[in-house]
C-alpha cells in the first residue's frame, strides 16, 4: 500500500495527483490536432476549443493549467479571450500562450498588452512548443 | 522524444482545401460588398491558417507565397488599402497558385513556385501603399528544429565557461500575465550552475500595505554556464516587457578565438530563413517557360493533378455529427434487436415462434436501415461543388466582356460523393458552354430586348427519386437550322432528314460537333458535349437539351438515386401518412371561406395575397376517398378545420396541395419505388417512417407538371394500387 502511494507522487506532476490540463483554442482543425498530439505525447490532458467563445463556455465549471490561444479566430478573437481570461478569479495568474505568426508582431504586443504570458510561434516545433510549455508551467 | 506531425497532413490539406473555397467564394462576394469587414476577416483568417500550418509541413514556398497573400488582405481589412476590382482579381489569381501549392503538398512536396507567381507576389506588393509595410517581417519557413546549433551542449566546452551575474527586478504586476519569477529562476538553472541566488525583499511593504496579487522583490542571480548570453536572454522572452533585467558575463572571458567563431555561426543561423525578396525570386526552371497565360496553365496543371492525385481527396470523408448520431441510435436498436432474439432462442418454445419472426425482422429491419445510413454518410450536398463556378462565370465574364451572373439554387441537394466529384467536369463544361456561346454581349442583349446581364441558373433537385442537375441560360438559344445543316455537312444526318427539335438538339451531343465556325478559347477546348454526355451516362444518367431560339437553353442532367435523404414535411390524408420535399414547401395556409374559389378550366383554385393558386386535393388524387368533403373547401360540408394548404412551388409554378394535418418535419431516406413496387406517376419514392409505415413521398415537380383540372375528376388516378396495400413491407 505504502508502495503504491509513493510510486503515484512520483508518477504525478510536482503539484498534485492529476493530470495537467492545457486548452487548446484554434479555429484549424489541423492546428488543433497538432499541438494537442504533442502535448499529449508530453503527457498533458488536452481540451479543444473552436474559438474565443468556444472557451469561455468550455471552461465554464472545469478549470485547466494553461491555454494555448490561436489570435485569429471568428466569433472571439484571442485577444477579447485572454483580455477575458484575466478577469476570472480562477484564470488571473494561470499562464496564457498565444499561438502567433511571425509577420505579426503587432498583434503580439496586442497579446502580451492582453495579459498572455508568453507565445508560440507558428509553424511550431514540437519539442520546443514543450519546452515552451515547461518554462510557464509551474 | 521525437513528435513526428506528418500525420496531419492530411488533415490540413483537407482543411486548406476548404479554406482557399472560402478564399474564392468570399473574394468573388466581395465584389458587390468591398467594405463588408467581417467578409475580409474571414478571407484573411482563411490566408492566415493555410500559412500557420503550411510551415509544420515543410511546404515553404506556400508559406512564402500565402505570406504576400496576407499581407495584401491584412492591408485591405485596415482598409489601408482600398478594395478594387483590380485587387480582387490578383487576389483570384493567388487562389489559383495556392490550389496549385496545395495539390502538390498532397503528393508530399515543397511545390516550386508556379510560374506567374513571383510576378503575382510583386503585384501584391505594388497594392500595398508604403514602404513600412515591407519591413513587416520576412515569412517564416523555419526548418523545423528551430535553432539547435546553440543548444548542442557537446558543442561546448569547459573553456567556453563564463559566469553571469543576472539581475531580475520584476514589475508589481508581473504575476497578472501568468509569469512567475521562481519559473525564470529555475529556467535559469538548467543552463548551467547556479552558483548564488539572492533576494532582495526591500521592496517588501508592511504586512498590512501588502497586496499578495503584486510582485515586491528582486533578484540576483549568478550563473556559470558556457551557454551565450542570447540562451539566457531567452529565459526572459517572455517577461522583457515585465521585468528589468541586466545580464553581466565576467571575469573568466573566453579565448578570443571562440569570439570569431561564434558570431559567424549565428549568423549562418540567421541567414537561413531566406528573406522575403529574394525567396520569391528564386523560381524555378518552369518560370521562365511561359510568361503569358500563367492562369491557364495553372488550371491545365491543377486539371492534370487532379487526375493522377485524386485518390488523396478520397481518402477522408467529413460527415456531421447528426448523421453519427443516427448511426449510433440505430447501432443501439440492433442490439437490443439481437438481445431480444438471443433470450428468445435460449428458453425456445413453439410458442414463441411468432415473436422470434417478429424479432428478427425487426432486426432486418434495423440492419437494412443501418446498411442505407451508413450509406448515405458518402452523400453530400452538390453547394461545395456548384460555388466552384462562380469563379468560372467570373473568369469567363471577364475575358469576353460580357455581363454574366450566376444563380445558383438547390445546394443542399445531396448526392453520393464520388458522383459529386466526377460532375466537376462535365459541368465545367456546360457552364463555360453556357457563358461563352449562350450568353450574348451587352449591347446584343438590349437590341433583343433583354437585360444587359445575362443570368445562368445552375439548380439541383429531387425529382422522381432522381437527381436533376440544370444549367440553365437566357441566352441566345441553339439555332436549329444552323445544327441540322452542320449536321449534314458533318455527314451525321442524311441531308432532307425529317428529324424532331428534341433530335435536332441531341445532335449536340454527338462526337466533333462544333456550331461555332472557330473555337472559342474559353469551351472549344478538351470536352466537347459529347464527353459531357459520355460522362454522364456513366453515372448511369440522362442528358437533355431544351432551347428557345433567342431565349436561352436548359441542360439538364438526371442522375439515378436508388437513395437519397431529403427533408420532408409530414402530412395526413385520410389515415395516410405522407411526404412533401420540404423544398419545394413555400408556406401553410388554413383558408377562409371567401378564400377559395372554382374558376372554369383550371378547378379549384386559393387565392393568397391576390394571387390566385390553383388547388389540388392530395386524397382524390390518391383515391384513399372520394366520400367526405366531396365539395370545395369550406363548403357546406363544414369540413374547414381539418383542410389546410400547402403551397408549393416547383419550377415557376405554384400549386396549393390540400391536406388534412401537419405531423411534422423529418429527414427521410428516399427508397425507390422502382425497385421495390413499380413507378408510380406524381411520387418520387417512399420512405419508412419510425413506427414502421410506408409513407410515399410526392413529388411536386411532377404533380405540378400534370393537368390539374383533370386530376380533379374522383378517382382517376393509378396511385390508388399502392396505398389499398396496408402496410407494405419495405423490401
Amino acid at each position: 500500500m505504502w508502495n503504491c502511494s509513493e510510486q503515484a507522487v512520483v508518477g504525478s506532476s510536482r503539484e498534485g495527483f492529476e493530470v495537467r490540463k492545457v486548452l487548446i483554442v484554434d479555429d484549424s482543425v489541423s492546428m488543433r490536432q497538432m499541438v494537442g498530439f504533442t502535448l499529449k505525447e508530453g503527457g498533458f490532458e488536452v481540451l479543444e476549443a473552436e474559438h474565443g467563445q468556444d472557451a469561455l463556455d468550455k471552461l465554464q465549471g472545469t478549470s485547466v493549467d494553461l491555454v494555448i490561444t490561436d489570435l485569429n479566430m471568428p466569433v472571439m478573437d484571442g485577444i477579447t479571450l485572454i483580455t477575458n481570461l484575466r478577469k476570472q478569479p480562477a484564470m488571473k495568474n494561470k499562464p496564457i500562450l498565444m499561438l502567433t505568426t511571425e509577420g505579426l508582431a503587432s498583434k503580439k504586443e496586442e497579446g502580451k498588452a492582453a495579459g498572455a504570458t508568453g507565445w508560440i510561434v507558428k509553424p511550431f516545433d514540437p519539442e520546443k512548443l514543450l519546452l515552451t510549455v515547461a518554462k510557464v508551467l509551474p | 522524444m521525437k513528435i513526428d506531425l506528418s500525420q496531419f497532413r492530411q488533415t490540413f490539406l483537407q482543411e486548406s482545401a476548404e479554406h482557399v473555397m472560402t478564399m474564392e467564394a468570399g473574394l468573388l462576394d466581395l465584389r458587390s460588398a468591398p467594405t463588408d469587414t467581417e467578409l475580409l476577416n474571414a478571407i484573411f483568417r482563411s490566408a492566415h491558417s493555410i500559412k500557420g500550418g503550411a510551415g509544420s509541413f515543410g511546404l515553404n514556398n506556400l508559406v512564402r507565397f500565402t505570406h504576400a497573400l496576407e499581407n495584401l488582405l491584412d492591408q485591405l481589412r485596415s482598409m489601408e488599402v482600398p478594395v478594387t476590382e483590380a485587387a480582387i482579381a490578383v487576389l483570384l489569381e493567388s487562389v489559383d497558385v495556392l490550389r496549385v501549392l496545395l495539390e502538390a503538398g498532397a503528393e508530399g512536396e515543397d511545390a516550386p513556385m508556379p510560374a506567374g507567381a513571383p510576378e503575382l507576389v510583386a503585384r501584391m506588393e505594388a497594392f500595398i501603399s508604403g514602404p513600412g509595410s515591407v519591413a513587416d517581417g520576412a515569412p517564416a519557413p523555419r526548418p523545423a528544429g528551430g535553432k539547435e546549433a546553440g543548444a548542442d551542449p557537446t558543442a561546448l566546452h569547459d573553456s567556453d565557461l563564463k559566469v553571469y551575474t543576472v539581475e531580475l527586478e520584476p514589475a508589481r504586476e508581473m504575476f497578472l500575465s501568468g509569469a512567475n519569477p521562481i519559473m525564470l529562476i529555475r529556467n535559469l538553472a538548467s543552463l548551467g550552475t547556479l552558483t548564488c541566488c539572492q533576494v532582495d525583499t526591500a521592496g517588501l511593504p508592511p504586512l498590512d500595505g501588502l497586496d499578495p496579487g503584486q510582485c515586491y522583490l528582486r533578484w540576483t542571480i549568478e550563473l556559470t554556464t558556457a551557454r551565450p548570453e542570447e540562451e539566457l536572454r531567452e529565459v526572459f522572452e517572455f517577461v522583457e516587457h515585465l521585468a528589468k533585467i541586466t545580464i553581466h558575463s565576467s571575469p573568466a572571458a573566453p579565448p578570443a578565438a571562440d569570439l570569431a567563431v561564434k558570431p559567424a555561426a549565428l549568423a549562418v543561423a540567421g541567414t537561413a530563413p531566406p528573406a522575403k525578396s529574394t525567396a520569391l525570386e528564386v523560381v524555378p526552371d518552369v518560370a521562365a517557360a511561359t510568361p503569358a497565360a500563367d492562369g491557364r496553365r495553372v488550371a491545365q496543371r491543377r486539371a492534370a493533378e487532379k487526375k493522377s492525385g485524386g485518390g488523396a481527396e478520397a481518402s477522408s470523408i467529413r460527415v456531421s455529427t447528426d448523421k453519427v448520431d443516427r448511426l449510433i441510435d440505430l447501432v443501439g436498436e440492433l442490439v437490443i434487436a439481437q438481445v431480444m432474439t438471443a433470450q428468445m432462442v435460449e428458453g425456445f418454445t413453439p410458442g414463441c415462434l411468432p415473436k422470434l419472426r417478429e424479432a428478427v425482422a425487426a432486426m432486418e429491419r434495423n440492419t437494412r436501415e443501418l446498411h442505407e445510413r451508413v450509406m448515405a454518410v458518402r452523400m453530400m450536398p452538390v453547394g461545395s461543388l456548384f460555388q466552384r463556378y462562380q469563379r468560372t462565370v467570373y473568369d469567363i465574364a471577364h475575358t469576353t466582356g460580357k455581363q454574366i451572373r450566376l444563380e445558383i439554387s438547390g445546394e443542399e441537394t445531396e448526392i453520393d460523393k464520388s458522383m459529386l466529384e466526377q460532375l466537376g467536369d462535365p459541368l465545367t463544361h456546360l457552364i463555360r458552354n453556357a457563358a461563352d456561346h449562350g450568353i450574348e454581349l451587352a449591347g446584343t442583349r438590349l437590341e433583343a430586348g433583354k437585360t444587359e446581364e445575362g443570368v445562368i441558373h445552375l439548380r439541383a433537385f429531387h425529382r422522381s427519386g432522381r437527381v436533376v442537375i440544370e444549367v440553365s441560360d437566357d441566352g441566345a438559344g441553339i439555332d436549329q437550322a444552323r445544327v441540322y445543316a452542320k449536321a449534314v455537312e458533318r455527314g451525321l444526318v442524311a441531308a432532307g432528314t425529317q428529324l424532331s427539335e428534341e433530335q435536332i438538339n441531341m445532335l449536340l451531343f454527338e462526337p466533333g460537333f462544333s456550331t461555332r465556325d472557330e473555337v472559342s478559347d474559353l469551351s472549344g477546348r478538351g470536352v466537347g458535349m459529347d464527353v459531357v454526355k459520355r460522362n454522364v451516362q456513366q453515372l448511369s444518367g440522362t442528358v437533355s437539351l431544351a432551347s428557345v431560339k433567342g431565349s436561352g437553353s436548359t441542360v439538364s442532367i438526371e442522375l439515378p438515386l436508388t437513395l437519397a435523404i431529403l427533408d420532408g414535411l409530414l402530412v395526413r390524408v385520410a389515415d395516410r401518412t405522407l411526404v412533401l420535399p420540404l423544398l419545394a414547401v413555400i408556406e401553410t395556409v388554413s383558408p377562409q371561406a371567401g378564400q377559395v374559389s372554382r374558376v372554369a378550366e383550371q378547378g379549384e383554385v386559393v387565392v393568397i395575397r391576390g394571387e390566385s393558386i390553383p388547388l389540388l386535393h392530395l386524397r382524390r388524387f390518391l383515391g384513399i376517398s372520394e366520400i367526405a368533403n366531396g365539395g370545395m373547401i369550406g363548403g357546406a360540408e363544414g369540413d374547414q378545420q381539418r383542410t389546410l394548404v400547402i403551397v408549393v412551388e416547383a419550377g415557376r409554378k405554384k400549386i396549393g396541395l390540400v391536406v388534412e394535418e401537419l405531423l411534422g418535419q423529418q429527414q427521410v431516406v428516399v427508397k425507390s419505388l422502382e425497385r421495390n413496387l413499380h413507378r408510380i406517376e406524381g411520387l418520387m419514392g417512399a420512405t419508412i417512417l419510425g413506427d414502421g409505415c410506408v409513407a410515399p413521398i410526392v413529388d411536386v415537380a411532377v404533380i405540378a407538371g400534370m393537368d390539374l383540372f383533370t386530376l380533379q375528376a374522383p378517382g382517376s388516378r393509378q396511385p390508388r394500387a399502392i396505398l389499398r396495400q396496408p402496410q407494405m413491407q419495405a423490401s
